[in-house]
């Protein structure tokens, strides 16, 4: 054993991996981590049958905002659960509104139809709000506090289980 | 049905290969032969198993079959058939499936190419390049499986990532480079056989560099067309900006050009074993690394895949293969018989290939740091920062340059003495070239320290270069009576692998000044054309001419015409554009690019008001873009001739003189 060669192989070598190590798990577009906890970006936009919603009118009642297309096989997947969720917990007083992400009218009215459609999906021209809420992706799902602030935001699909959680402690 | 057959070949490879790994080790152990033949078989097995589920996969994309996963999520049935084809290694699952498939023709080569030769040596051989098969069927069979089935399966598919459907060179960059980033395998796996062994022979050493060209001209290939890909592609007008992943496929490419010359003195002179077993172990585990940043999640690149659990798998494999390297190399490299006698003189060759091999081996470490720098600081402050293009230029240009330099000196350098008097009068001619090249770039304005310096040392490295060629013919001519042209053809042929080292390194060169130019003399404009309003633009006349919408299945374009003239007389009208994909939110530009010998002019469609009848371009002059391609191929042609083989028998026939000399 050359024990030269194995000091200085392994001072090179573990202090490598270590530090790769360290990396995993973070994402280095880690723009979720950064909105959480602030204040949620102001918008009005219209509905698919052209009413219009502005965000800030909505104030005191939380906020579920879901991003997505008909295009998108996560978006379908959370599709019955986002409706589920809306069923319980919009009685008691939740706001939740989809925003459709690069897709045409045409083809979610069709989608909504077929599958249910317990609240509005808003427009988004030219993906503004989607921008200003850094979405990278769909389906992005914010939960937005009663004081407007963003609380929690879910890359890709989120279930039943997982948005009662989020949303329990703000009723 | 093609989920099953999928998984049934994946399942056959890791079978194989894990069969494989063991008769091979047992091989070595015991010097059976039986053994051996298993372990041959099972290189074959794992080759075809392989194959198979590359062409399943891809039947599977043609077929439009959404019941197969990995179809589901990036085929779509609106693609033409070559980004159906490429869909392939669009994404994470798939470049592994590929990464396999490459992997299995790489070890059933390296069954073939040592049938009937060396079988205590290609015993292990074969069992290391198994075991790293064993590695991606797992990867396959398991965690990143593209044939799991889907249950309905979906009518289409998103298609693959847009940035991929953009350009033609998809279909020949990422398999070129994981040509070269997989065939790293071999060599790596030779190396490893030479210390399990305890013996590193000529003979095994001359098909290890065979091996390692391979795979190196492929990294080469690869990285060239990447940076062309990204200039043609990005919009951005640049070619190497220094991100991880580039860098990923850079640093092998380094320690794979210091081994290539640091073989040499091992073939020659019996120096440098343990040295360059080393660059050729540390070859394939930088490979690994790049395989890693990419597909992990860990660092941040426009290549980058998705995040996916293949990180922490991929980081175990990469920690396993470093440690099994340097525990090999600890206790083995004193059994590859020790060096006799120090290196000859302070200026003899194998001095020059050892500086060049130091300074290849300190650009990878500075590389390797100021990737994974980001890391450390977060990891260290918990801040995320981006190290960037002027820590790469600062640190990489001095290295570069010297290693360029170095490049007019080593060859001219004699073998096992220090050169004398003679030198200086070598060096005349490179001299010459590098005041020519100062005084070139100080003629056409190029008053950079940097640029000069670049010229200088490649006018100087092209002397010697051409001396190389040149003399050898030209003595040849005067003692034959041949022609130059048939002394030139003639010498070329009969020491290849020396002559088409010598063509790489004009290649080099070639890129070296194209690089320096470009990078300094560049001029960008941002501007914004009202229709038919001609401008002067980096002198040319430029002329908006009106928008179209062009309509294709898988996209919708925005193309802006645009009039070039020069001097008058009108080029033609081009049309950069704006693609929208039904997949992606923001618009991805396609660039039009002018090539010419002396500049490009490259235009970038940043935005269209087709209301107010503007367009907003950057418009670039790059001065000498296209020679970077040309020295590429250069490269690779260079390659080509060192590489190819000469039947074996006339190969090994004409080596031994030639070590002998």
């Amino acid at each position: 054993m050359n024990w030269k060669v194995l000091g200085a192989g392994l001072l090179l070598v573990v202090p490598l991996v270590a530090v790769l190590a360290s990396g995993i798990g973070n994402d280095p577009k880690g723009v979720s981590n950064a909105l959480e906890g602030t204040a949620a970006p102001d918008f009005t936009l219209q509905t698919m049958d052209g009413e219009p919603v502005t965000l800030a009118s909505l104030a005191g009642r939380p906020v579920v905002l879901n991003f997505w297309s008909t295009w998108c096989q996560p978006c379908k997947l959370e599709h019955p659960h986002l409706q589920q969720a809306a069923s319980v917990y919009g009685p008691k007083g939740v706001v939740f509104l989809g925003v459709l992400y690069n897709d045409e009218v045409a083809k979610a009215k069709p989608f909504l139809k077929r599958n249910g459609s317990v609240f509005p999906t808003l427009l988004d021209p030219g993906q503004r709000v989607a921008i200003d809420f850094g979405v990278a992706g769909v389906p992005e799902t914010f939960v937005i506090s009663s004081d407007g602030r963003i609380t929690q935001k879910f890359s890709g699909p989120v279930s039943y289980q997982v948005l009662a959680q989020s949303l329990e402690p703000l009723l | 049905m093609i989920p099953l057959l999928g998984r049934t070949a994946v399942l056959v490879a890791l079978a194989a290969c894990a069969v494989g790994t063991v008769t091979g080790a047992f091989a070595g152990v015991k010097r059976s032969e039986t053994a051996l033949r298993w372990t041959r078989w099972m290189a074959y097995a794992f080759g075809a198993a392989s194959t198979a589920a590359f062409v399943l996969m891809e039947y599977a994309l043609f077929a439009d079959d959404f019941s197969v996963a990995y179809v589901a999520e990036v085929g779509s049935t609106q693609t033409p058939h070559w980004v159906t084809f490429v869909s392939l290694w669009s994404s994470l699952n798939g470049s592994i499936l590929l990464w396999g498939f490459v992997l299995g023709v790489y070890v059933a080569g390296l069954a073939w190419t040592t049938r009937g030769r060396y079988p205590g040596l290609t015993a292990w051989a074969l069992s290391v390049s198994l075991a790293v098969g064993v590695f991606f069927s797992f990867l396959v069979a398991g965690i990143a499986n593209p044939f799991e089935l889907v249950d309905p399966a979906p009518v289409d598919g998103p298609g693959p990532n847009p940035l991929l459907q953009n350009h033609i060179l998809m279909v020949i960059h990422p398999p070129t480079l994981y040509l070269g980033y997989v065939g790293m395998t071999v060599p790596f796996a030779m190396g490893a056989a030479a210390l399990l062994a305890g013996r590193m022979d000529a003979a095994w050493v001359r098909l290890l560099r065979r091996w390692m060209l391979v795979p190196w001209g492929f990294l080469t290939v690869g990285i060239v067309l990447g940076g062309w890909w990204s200039y043609e592609v990005l919009g951005w007008g640049g070619w190497w900006a220094w991100d991880p992943v580039e860098n990923a496929s850079f640093m092998p490419w380094l320690t794979a050009t210091a081994f290539v010359h640091s073989a040499m003195v091992m073939e020659r002179k019996d120096q440098l074993k343990g040295w360059t077993v080393s660059l050729v172990l540390a070859s394939f585990l930088l490979t690994i690394l790049g395989t890693f940043m990419t597909r992990s999640g860990v660092f941040n690149s426009v290549h980058s895949f998705t995040q996916s659990p293949i990180g922490p798998v991929f980081l175990t494999f990469l920690a396993v293969a470093l440690v099994f390297s340097v525990v090999l190399l600890a206790a083995r490299v004193d059994t590859l018989s020790p060096a006799t006698g120090g290196l000859a003189g302070p200026a003899s060759r194998e001095v020059g290939f050892l500086a060049n091999n130091l300074l290849f081996a300190a650009l990878t470490f500075t590389v390797l740091l100021g990737t994974v720098y980001p890391l450390l600081n977060e990891w260290a402050t918990g801040e995320q920062i981006s190290v960037g293009q002027p820590y790469f230029d600062r640190m990489g240009a001095p290295l570069g340059v010297a290693i360029v330099f170095l490049m007019g000196v080593g060859p001219a350098l004699p073998w096992g003495r220090s050169a004398s008097g003679a030198l200086l009068a070598r060096l005349g001619l490179p001299a010459a070239l590098a005041v020519v090249g100062v005084a070139l770039g100080i003629a056409t304005g190029m008053d950079g320290g940097w640029v000069l310096l670049t010229y200088a040392v490649s006018g100087f490295a092209l002397g010697t270069t051409l001396l190389e060629l040149w003399r050898p013919a030209a003595a040849r001519a005067a003692s034959l009576g041949e022609s130059l042209p048939v002394a030139v053809g003639k010498v070329l042929v009969s020491a290849r692998r020396r002559y088409g080292g010598y063509v790489v390194h004009v290649g080099v060169i070639v890129i070296a000044v194209a690089h320096a130019t470009a990078t300094f003399a560049t001029e960008r404009h941002s501007v914004t054309f009202t229709q038919d309003t001609p401008k002067d633009v980096a002198g040319y006349t430029l002329t908006y001419k009106g928008s179209e919408w062009q309509d294709q299945p898988h996209r919708k374009s925005l193309v802006a015409n645009i009039e070039i003239a020069r001097d008058g007389a009108v080029i033609g009208t081009f049309g950069p554009r704006l693609n929208h994909y039904k997949s992606m939110g923001q618009p991805i530009g396609t660039p039009v690019v002018r090539s010419g010998l002396k500049e490009d002019l490259y235009l970038s469609l940043v935005n269209v008001d087709e209301q107010a009848g503007t367009a907003s371009l950057d418009v670039l002059r790059e001065p000498l873009v296209w020679w970077l391609w040309f020295g590429g191929g250069l490269m690779l042609l260079g390659t080509l001739v060192a590489a190819w083989p000469a039947s074996g028998r006339r190969a090994s026939g004409r080596a031994a003189p030639q070590a002998a000399k």
